[in-house]
Formats: C-alpha cells, structure tokens, sequence
C-alpha cells in the first residue's frame, strides 16, 4: 500500500469509531463530546466505566444503527471502539492486511 | 530521597533479577518472563508493588488539593472506592499516574512504579494550607494479585466475599489478626486485587502468598499493561507529549472545572495534534524507541517502546504517528520490519471469559 491508500483505510477506520462514539454518547447519554474517546480506550473498567447495563444497551442500539447482531458469549467485542469498529463494520477486517485485528 | 526497595526482599526467590526504575530498586524477573506472564494470564500471579510509592493527603483540605492536582473527579471519593488518575504538570505533560485510594481521613496516592518522589515533589510545589502530605510508604507494604483464578487465590488467603468485590472497591478488613487494606484494582485486563499490608506483617503476607502463587516482576507486569493498552507512564510519556498524543486522554475528566494542566489539555482538545499513539505487532527483533516508521521509504513517525510479547510470539510496541495515520489494520515499516497496526486490546485477557465462582 501507498501513503494514499494507507490514509484511505485509516479514513474508514475513523469513520466507524466516530459512528460508534456518537452512538454511544447519544444512547447512553453520556456529558461528553464523541470525540473525546480514544479509539484504544477501554469501554468497561477504569476506561469509559461502562457496566452490564450499559451494555445491554449497546446490543440494542449497535443492531438497530448498524443491522449487526451480537452475543454475550464474546465479550472482548467491548475491547475498544476500534475492536468494535472490527465487528460492525467487517469490510475493515477484510481490506486490512493480514494478521491485522 | 532515598531509593525504595522492598520491605520483603529477603523473601524473594533466589535468583530474582533486580533493577533501577526511576527512584526504586525492583524485581525485574523473578524467575523467567514466559513463566512469570504465564501466570498473570492462565493462572495468579503475586506482585511486589515496593517500588510504588503510598502518599497521605490529610488535613481539611485533603479534597480540596486533591481536586488541584488530580485530573479526574475525586470529590466524591468515598473510603470505600479507589479510582486511577493521572496528575499533570501546568503544560499538560503527565507527571505520574496514580491509583487514589479513598480514605475516612483523607486520601492515599500510590504513584507508579518509581515515580513516587517525582510525584511527592510535585505535590509539594503546589501544597497549600490545610493539607498535609506525608509519605507513608516506609509504613506499608503493597503487593497485588492478578490472574484469571487471583480471586480464588484472595477466597483462600484473606476471604472469598472479597474476590467479588466490584472494581475499585476498596475494604478495609483483616489478615491472620492483621488490619489490611483491600482493593480490587488491577492493570493487566485480568482480576485484579491489591493488599496493603503493615510493613513488619508483609513477609508473612508476601511468603504465605507465594503458596499459591508464581511471583512476577516488573517486565511481565509492563509486558501486560501493555498488551491491553494500559499506560505505563515511563515508556510513553516522555518527549513533551501530551496526554491525547499519548492516548490517555481517557484517564483526564475535561469536564472537571479546575486541576492543574487543565488549560493545556483543553487546548489540546481543541487544537490539531500532530502525533496519535497506536499499537504494532510484527518481527522478532525489538526495535528500540525513535526508530522510524516508514512508508515507501517515506519516514512518518517513530517506536514510542516495544518489547517482546510472549502472547503474541512478536515483537509488540507503540508507534507515534500523524493522526490520519494512527489506526489499526495498516501494513508499515518499522526499521527494516515489517509491522501491523493493532486494535486495542492487544492479548483478549482470559479473565473476561472466566466467572468468579
């Protein structure tokens, strides 16, 4: 990959965490700005602090903003925005590199 | 100030392999780091947490100054809750990480690993009246536990109802007749827990222990932080970055009306940053930090630190990059290397799909 091709797949990356940052904002009505969250920032623990509920939460919203169901069997879905970003927008998977995420 | 070193090295295992973190003599391996990260991820280590350094804020304004110099909200910090802050300096560049452990009388802060007389010194710049700081830590000794069975490790050592504890509960409680201080705390994505014990009980604390655990030292320790994306301040600090290039914008509340550094890191917020941090897996060889990145023989950032990951068999570090750069899924070139941009965490820890029971 080039420089241009590299900031392409960066770009999309970008576009699904701030997809899921505004959601997560917005549905759990958090006093902050989306772009306040890191990509590599924790959602659960001494990261954005979420809890169990919160979570039940982000099941419902991410299938009714992204059309993707997913399961308590895998909580590492929850790693980051970033890990997220992996499973709601799988095309970022693919057009990575392999070995990537 | 005088060099920490442990209250219970006497007790360490022979051959243990020491080493000079800021102002603390610690246990760099106490035996191999594949065994020693084996533990923290299959089964329960035991850490030596000498080198941290436990500073009381007393006095009537003990809230009040904590409030000044931590960057997140502690004004309702109960003796029951601990939280992890950083502490800045006036330009926004991070002084230390610190665990705040609410206390009846005030506050406790544990500094990272060797970065306690830095930390005193800065909290001693900005004393004011009706706060009394005093290092307590030649009075103490603090271990930590951490494993996907560490809580089956507290429920034999000290008391099962604790291994549950919600995070960042703190419980004042006993060992063997012993007043401790208990926390649930831990930094490497698996259970967690940490013992604050009297210096003249801690061998025994520390030796009956080690019954039921492998001891692991520093290396294993950072090698975990930083496989689930935990600062370790010494490594990623350094060079006037601040706390959003570093990526730890996380652990500063910009919502909070006044702590020192405050102005810098709105400014931050607001402004372009030039650098993002973002995590690399790929080769054998550990580059060494300020070894450029590159791209078609194009230099776009540099190794912030790497070192050797036993879980992912490869070398594992953080690279600084212009953020249109900064993310995962990006074939680079790092020296002569070939690396991966990673997603955070780096090593899914075995304790998010292993039940307390």
């Amino acid at each position: 990959m080039n420089l241009d091709e590299l900031r392409a797949t960066a770009a999309a990356r970008h576009d699904t965490c701030a997809q899921i940052k505004k959601m997560i904002v917005s549905r759990l009505d958090l006093p902050i700005e989306p772009a306040w969250i890191t990509d590599d920032q924790p959602l659960f623990g001494r990261g954005l602090e979420l809890d169990s509920l919160d979570v039940l939460e982000l099941y419902v919203a991410i299938e009714a903003e992204f059309g993707v169901a997913l399961y308590d069997s895998d909580m590492s879905v929850f790693g980051s925005v970033s890990r997220l970003a992996d499973h709601v927008n799988p095309a970022l998977v693919e057009q990575a590199p392999t070995g990537s995420a | 100030m005088e060099s920490l070193t442990s209250p219970v090295k006497a007790a360490h295992p022979d051959g243990a392999v020491y080493g000079t973190v800021l102002d603390a003599e610690v246990a760099l391996r106490f035996s191999t780091l594949d065994a020693e990260y084996e533990a923290i991820r299959e089964r329960a280590a035991l850490l030596d947490l000498s080198g941290e350094r436990i500073i009381e804020l007393s006095g009537g304004g003990a809230t009040d100054f904590a409030q000044k110099v931590l960057a997140r909200d502690v004004e309702y910090l109960t003796a029951e809750r601990c939280m992890t802050s950083l502490v800045l300096a006036e330009d926004g560049t991070v002084v230390d990480q610190v665990v705040v452990w609410g206390r009846e009388d005030g506050l406790l802060l544990e500094s990272s690993t060797g970065a306690g007389t830095r930390l005193l010194e800065h909290l001693r710049a900005h004393a004011e009246p009706g706060v009394e700081i005093t290092d307590r830590t030649a009075e103490h000794a603090l271990f930590g536990l951490e494993g996907p069975y560490a809580w089956g490790v507290v429920g034999r050592l000290i008391d099962g109802e604790l291994a549950a504890l919600p995070f960042e509960s703190v419980v004042d409680t006993q060992w063997d007749g012993v007043d401790i201080v208990f926390a649930r705390t831990g930094v490497t994505g698996e259970y967690g827990y940490k013992v604050l014990v009297p210096r003249e009980s801690a061998e025994r604390l520390w030796t009956k222990a080690l019954e039921q655990t492998v001891p692991a030292g520093q290396e294993a320790v950072e090698l975990a932080m930083l496989e689930v994306r935990q600062p370790v301040v010494r490594h990623e600090a350094g060079g006037g970055v601040d706390v959003l290039e570093m990526g730890a914008g996380w652990l500063v509340d910009i919502t909070k009306d006044e702590f020192v550094g405050r102005d810098a890191v709105v400014a931050a917020f607001e402004g372009t940053a030039e650098r993002r941090t973002v995590g690399f897996s790929g080769g054998t060889e550990v580059p060494a930090p300020g070894t450029p990145v590159t791209v078609g023989g194009e230099t776009i950032g540099e190794v912030v630190h790497a070192v050797h990951s036993v879980g992912l068999k490869s070398a594992l570090g953080l690279l600084r990059l212009p953020p249109d750069l900064a993310a995962a899924g990006l074939k680079l070139t790092v020296g002569d290397t070939e690396v991966t941009t990673l997603t955070s965490p780096y090593v899914t820890p075995k304790s998010w799909s292993t039940p307390i029971i």
